[in-house]
């Protein structure tokens, strides 16, 4: 291993970390896999890493340059590895099917998703949900019960966000279901410019039934928390790298993790202000 | 204690406002039926001495063609004695040069027939119930993200009313959607803003402690009357529930089953 650090960009910038350090990190690279030098430095207090897809891994159909070797790397250090990320429309296999398209070796059970916590919580809580979420992210709930609901899961799903649709979620809700909330994202961008979110209407059926909905995804502290349980690994041993200043850095950060930033992906210059992590 | 407290003021009252839906009427298909007795209330009310005026967060129709609906359902009611946030809207949009982006009910269009459109600056919601589909919420949202100061007036805050097959989301929670995905607050015109009692009361000519308002909305009507000053009853009909009875910000300053028993006390209190 020491051998090919040479080939990390600015491995020289990175100095050895404290092992007593518990606060989070950043680092500023541009384009390189420079955090695995990280990784490596802090491997002995280290025992996961859970990585973002999107943006991180890779941008719609284009692998973000190096990140194949990066992970290649990764894998021959002995840490846990998992993906994790926020989507309210992509079902696992989908995502896997791009990331196989894309040649990153990823098997099914290492990726974790908004949508496998929100059926996480389901099933733990034995609940026979309303499923407001588009077609294409069903199959993530296959084999849960869905007849006379008793919860409301809200994902992503213009098709489902209509008054007659809101009305039947909002009478299970004031017959006491509980709001399930994939993620609370205000709008996202579209081919035909900005379109709202699932924040939006969860904030309105909370507003109708004065209560308020659990949110599963990032960057709830139970959504990291979820990921780490089945590594056996506590929060302090874990670190999170992603482009998301707020759901990646941040979420991971409040829930004892350490976080990574990375300048590719939604990356914006300054987004490393947003939060105040020790410097690197 | 409390119910004490309205009884003792009804001596010095000189006016009555009343909300519409959940009062006087229960809506639903085919316009919805009167509630039991209230027909006969608001005659009452109207052959004592107290004067009587109406305050509605109804945005599915014109005044006029919502006062014809509830004239047919026997009401003695006319277009003059009725608030409804629509009218309120329109006087600040013209007052403020405001060009609306509108998403209202189709029947209610009509009271925004005289003023400019295109190029809006500014949004206005209604109860556009079944036109609250993502596609409309999505081209109100495109609007107000696109201005630099993103304007948006909703005809009222309402969180739900009954109709007859049931509770039906108001208006309140597509503004509240509103808010979040753009990150402000709205104007509320309608109730409960206090300067839409107001109107009311400066209409009759009276103060606000001379005044009761009688609604199913503990929030809006309730709630929204106190703020300005007036004693407010809650009926248990319309969008009633038991646990408005316990509300930790809102207390009524009476509870009565429904208009006709309220209408019963107040005249009661008044002879004695």
């Amino acid at each position: 291993m020491p051998a090919k650090t040479s080939r990390f960009l600015y491995r020289s910038s990175v100095p050895p970390l404290d092992p007593q350090e518990t606060e989070s990190i950043r680092i500023y690279w541009r384009g390189g896999p420079v955090f695995f030098a990280a990784v490596m430095a802090m491997r002995q207090t280290l025992k996961a890493v859970l990585i973002d897809l999107s943006g991180t891994l890779h941008i719609e159909d284009t692998v973000v340059p190096g990140a194949q070797e990066a992970l290649s790397r990764l894998r021959q250090a002995p840490v846990a590895v998992k993906f994790v990320t926020n989507t309210t429309k992509e079902c696992k296999r989908t995502l896997l099917e791009r990331l196989h398209r894309l040649d990153f070796s990823i098997q099914e059970k290492e990726i974790f998703t908004s949508l496998t916590a929100a059926r996480g919580l389901v099933e733990q809580r034995n609940m026979r949900p309303l499923l407001l979420l588009e077609d294409s992210a069903l199959e993530d709930f296959a084999g849960i019960a869905t007849s006379d609901p008793n919860a409301v899961v809200v994902g992503l799903a213009p098709d489902h966000f209509n008054y007659q649709m809101l009305n039947k979620a909002f009478r299970l809700m004031l017959d006491g279901a509980p709001l399930i909330a994939v993620h609370k994202a205000r709008y996202y961008k579209r081919k035909d410019g900005l379109a709202l979110g699932p924040g939006p209407f969860v904030t309105g059926l909370e507003y109708a039934t004065d209560t308020q909905a659990t949110v599963v995804g990032k960057p709830e502290k139970t959504f990291f928390l979820e990921a780490l349980r089945d590594l056996n690994c506590k929060p302090e041993e874990a670190i999170m790298i992603g482009d998301d200043v707020r759901d990646d850095v941040g979420g991971a950060q409040n829930t004892g993790l350490r976080g990574i930033l990375v300048k590719t992906g939604k990356y914006r210059a300054g987004d490393e202000d947003k939060i105040s992590p020790h410097r690197m | 204690m409390a119910e004490k407290d309205w009884k003792d003021c009804v001596k010095n009252l000189k006016g009555v406002v009343l909300d519409m839906c959940g009062v006087l009427y229960d809506s639903g298909e085919g316009g919805g039926i009167p509630i039991p007795g209230s027909v006969e209330a608001v005659k009452r009310i109207k052959a004592s001495d107290l004067q009587l005026r109406f305050c509605t967060n109804e945005t599915q129709a014109t005044r006029e063609k919502f006062v014809a609906k509830l004239q047919r359902m026997g009401f003695d009611i006319s277009v003059s004695e009725v608030f409804s946030p629509a009218p309120a809207a329109m006087a600040i949009l013209k007052e403020r040069n405001l060009r609306p982006h509108l998403l209202v009910h189709d029947d209610v269009l009509p009271e925004f027939n005289n003023i400019k459109k295109t190029n809006p600056n500014c949004v206005v919601i209604g109860d556009a119930a079944d036109k609250f589909s993502y596609q409309n919420m999505n081209d109100a949202f495109r609007v107000l993200i696109e201005l630099e100061k993103p304007v948006l007036f909703s005809l009222g805050r309402g969180r739900y009313y009954k109709e007859t097959d049931g509770l039906k989301l108001d208006v309140g929670v597509f503004m509240k959607a509103l808010e979040y995905a753009c990150d402000i607050e709205a104007e509320v015109v309608g109730k409960p803003a206090p300067m839409f009692f107001q109107s009311a009361l400066t209409d009759m000519g009276i103060q606000p402690e001379q005044a009761l308002m009688i609604g199913d909305d503990l929030v809006n009507d309730v709630g929204g009357a106190q703020n300005c000053g007036m004693k407010a009853l809650q009926v248990r009909t319309g969008k009633y529930r038991p646990s408005d009875e316990t509300h930790p910000t809102v207390t009524a300053d009476g509870y009565v089953n429904d208009l006709a028993e309220a209408v019963d006390l107040i005249l009661k209190h008044r002879s004695q």
